[in-house]
């Protein structure tokens, strides 16, 4: 028997590294290099007959000044903003709900809200194509009541309602993960102290909630803006994504030089937003007004 | 209590339902300006309701408060201008000393000068001035308990309510808060309805004190009329220890109840009022039987006993008495050099004042 000794700072640090060892080396291998491998392709030469010349080159970036690219990558930030915006105001009330509400209606709840994520994306996609189809359902009462035939689907606003429908669940948990740790006697004292319910909101809820709202907002922000499944069966060819374009470059043009241009551009795009979403939840955690 | 004077605030016929079982009430009292009223009772006893609805955390089901002449219960809790300092304080985690008590006039929409110049008043008098830019997780139990009452104080609420803002400060800051709720109280003058389950600090804090149980109020009286002349058993048994002793109401002469309480066992109490028939139940407090007394003073209730169990209680002997005529008294004594020749088996001569027996109609 050897007698139990107390692990010492050494000993958890030596333990540490054993044990993320394992993941530090898939994620190398099946990330770090295949990224590093995209990102010099993305200034590799465009070749017709190979994957790609190995001659660098900025004409892949240079594409960047096209209208078409400005485009594809004004549009989507936007969608990715804009869905984050949408479960931002979706999601708040939700939480809240969620956070104060019995345990069994709270379960119920975050049951409902995490269906959207135990379907396929093309599964739920057909679902929303028997919603908006134009022989959907939506039309179909249009109809009845007299109105015309709406073109529903293959528009931004489908998209949008797409991936805010799917993405809901990421914005609402980190929120009710934060606002149950506000005691709900702080609510009382602020509307014992004259605030009603926006000023409860507004004074307490929301910059005590302030981190949940950052990483949920950054994880919508993220998913959205890497979309590909949602945008290429809902908004067809006509809201196309950064991830559909790179899709097309990838396997229909065989643009290797190019989709990895795309990839490159889209990791810093989500980077920028990860990094300032990082930098705002830090500042709001420590911050705190000035008398 | 004063009927003339207009109360600072009516509770009428409160009653609150959970349940078709399970309800409260019906409950009326009134606060007068500038008293200090307990609301006192065991848990679950419908105090903190009663408080809660006051200041519009739950809804009445029938009945109806007035502040002053308006009618309050109507309106919503963020318009009622009655402050309340919780249980565990809630201060603002977010916000510092400073902000914390600056948190109800910004709202109110107040010009910052003077916001300045009441926060700092508010924390001047609270002694916490020099704390003001810390957060609420920097500060001791007994800061954070000021903060929450000033922060409730500046607002300048007609009513002030406290909902056992001691109860989780340890015995040492407990007694050294209550003294500093007394001086502020006094120097402040508002009128105060303190919730609590701990008699002491009700009998040390209060003007008048409501005993809550079940959700009714048991008697509603000064400190001293709750402790010495309680209305019902339960009263007496909540405040303070007491011996209730179960007799017979025998003969009646000079304001004074002759009571057959056992055996050959009589007891003289002092009466006021319609003279009580059949068994009544009598309270004697233990620290009100003395065993230490002379013959030859003149005290109207003599009896002798047995001393059984000795409890060492620090400052004071808790001694359980076999009186002869078959009753069990609890008596408390001194634990000074005198009485530590107490043992159990010894016989002990006791006595207590007409006037120290209270009688209760059963």
């Amino acid at each position: 028997m050897t007698a139990i000794v107390q692990p010492d700072r050494r000993h958890i640090a030596l333990w540490g590294v054993a044990l993320a060892a394992p993941n530090a080396l898939y994620l190398t291998l099946v990330l770090l290099i295949p990224l590093g491998m995209v990102a010099t392709y993305s200034f590799f030469t465009y070749s017709t007959t190979g994957v790609a010349l190995p001659v660098l080159t900025i004409a892949n970036y240079a594409k960047l000044g096209d209208p078409y690219f400005l485009r594809l990558i004004g549009r989507t930030v936007g969608i990715a903003v804009k869905t984050t915006i949408i479960c931002i105001f979706l999601g708040y009330p939700l939480a809240y709900a969620l956070a104060r509400a019995r345990p069994t209606l709270a379960t119920l709840g975050f049951f409902l809200l995490l269906t959207p994520l135990m379907v396929s994306p093309v599964v739920r996609a057909i679902g929303w194509f028997v919603l908006l189809d134009r022989n959907g359902l939506v039309n179909s009462v249009l109809m009845y009541f007299g109105a015309d035939r709406q073109e529903l689907l293959f528009n931004e606003p489908a998209v949008l309602l797409g991936l805010s429908h799917l993405l809901l669940p990421f914005m609402v948990l980190p929120l009710v993960a934060s606002i149950e740790r506000i005691p709900p006697n702080v609510e009382e004292a602020a509307r014992n102290l004259g605030a009603g319910g926006l000023g409860v909101f507004r004074k307490v809820i929301l910059p005590l909630s302030l981190p949940g709202l950052v990483s949920g907002a950054v994880l919508v922000y993220v998913e959205a803006a890497s979309a590909f499944v949602l945008p290429a069966l809902l908004g067809g060819r006509f809201v196309r994504m950064i991830g559909n374009e790179v899709f097309d470059a990838l396997l229909v043009s065989y643009n290797i030089p190019q989709a990895s241009m795309l990839t490159v551009m889209l990791i810093v795009l989500t980077i920028g937003v990860l990094g300032t979403g990082l930098a705002l939840s830090r500042r709001g955690t420590v911050g705190r007004s000035a008398p | 209590m004063p009927t003339d004077r207009v109360p600072d605030l009516r509770v009428e016929g409160l009653v609150k339902r959970y349940a078709p079982q399970v309800s409260i009430g019906p409950i009326s009292f009134e606060v007068y300006p500038g008293e200090y009223l307990s609301l006192l009772g065991p848990s679950g006893c419908g105090k903190t309701t009663t408080l809660r609805c006051i200041a519009g955390f739950e809804d009445l089901t029938e009945g109806a408060i007035y502040l002053s002449d308006v009618r309050l219960d109507r309106q919503p809790a963020h318009k009622r201008n009655v402050g309340l300092v919780f249980q565990n304080y809630a201060l603002f985690p977010h916000l510092d000393v400073y902000e914390n008590v600056a948190f109800g006039l910004r709202l109110a929409r107040i010009g910052r000068r003077e916001i300045e110049r009441k926060v700092r008043a508010m924390l001047e008098l609270v002694g916490l001035i020099d704390v003001s830019q810390r957060m609420p997780s920097q500060l001791s139990g007994g800061q954070q308990q000021r903060v929450a009452i000033a922060r409730a104080v500046v607002m300048e609420p007609r009513v002030i309510l406290f909902d056992e803002p001691l109860s989780n400060l340890d015995l040492k800051l407990r007694l050294q808060m209550r003294r500093e709720l007394r001086d502020l109280q006094r120097r402040l003058g508002k009128t105060t309805i303190y919730v609590t389950h701990d008699q002491t600090e009700a009998l040390a804090l209060s003007d008048r004190i409501a005993v809550l149980s079940h959700g009714q109020i048991e008697q509603i009286g000064t400190p001293r009329e709750i402790y010495e002349r309680p209305a019902s058993a339960f009263v007496a048994d909540f405040i303070g220890t007491a011996n209730l002793v179960k007799g017979v109401v025998i003969g009646t002469a000079n304001g004074r109840l002759t009571i057959e309480v056992g055996r050959g066992l009589r007891l003289i109490a002092d009466w006021q009022g319609a003279v009580p028939r059949g068994s009544v139940l009598l309270m004697l407090r233990p620290e009100r039987i003395r065993f230490d007394l002379p013959q030859a003073d003149a005290i109207e209730n003599r009896f002798s006993g047995t001393l059984g169990d000795i409890t060492y209680l620090g400052e004071d002997l808790s001694l359980a008495v076999h009186v002869d005529g078959g009753l069990e008294l609890m008596v408390t004594a001194k634990s000074d050099a005198r009485n530590r020749a107490l043992t159990p088996g010894a016989k002990l001569e006791l006595s207590a004042a007409s006037a120290d027996l209270h009688v209760l109609s059963s």
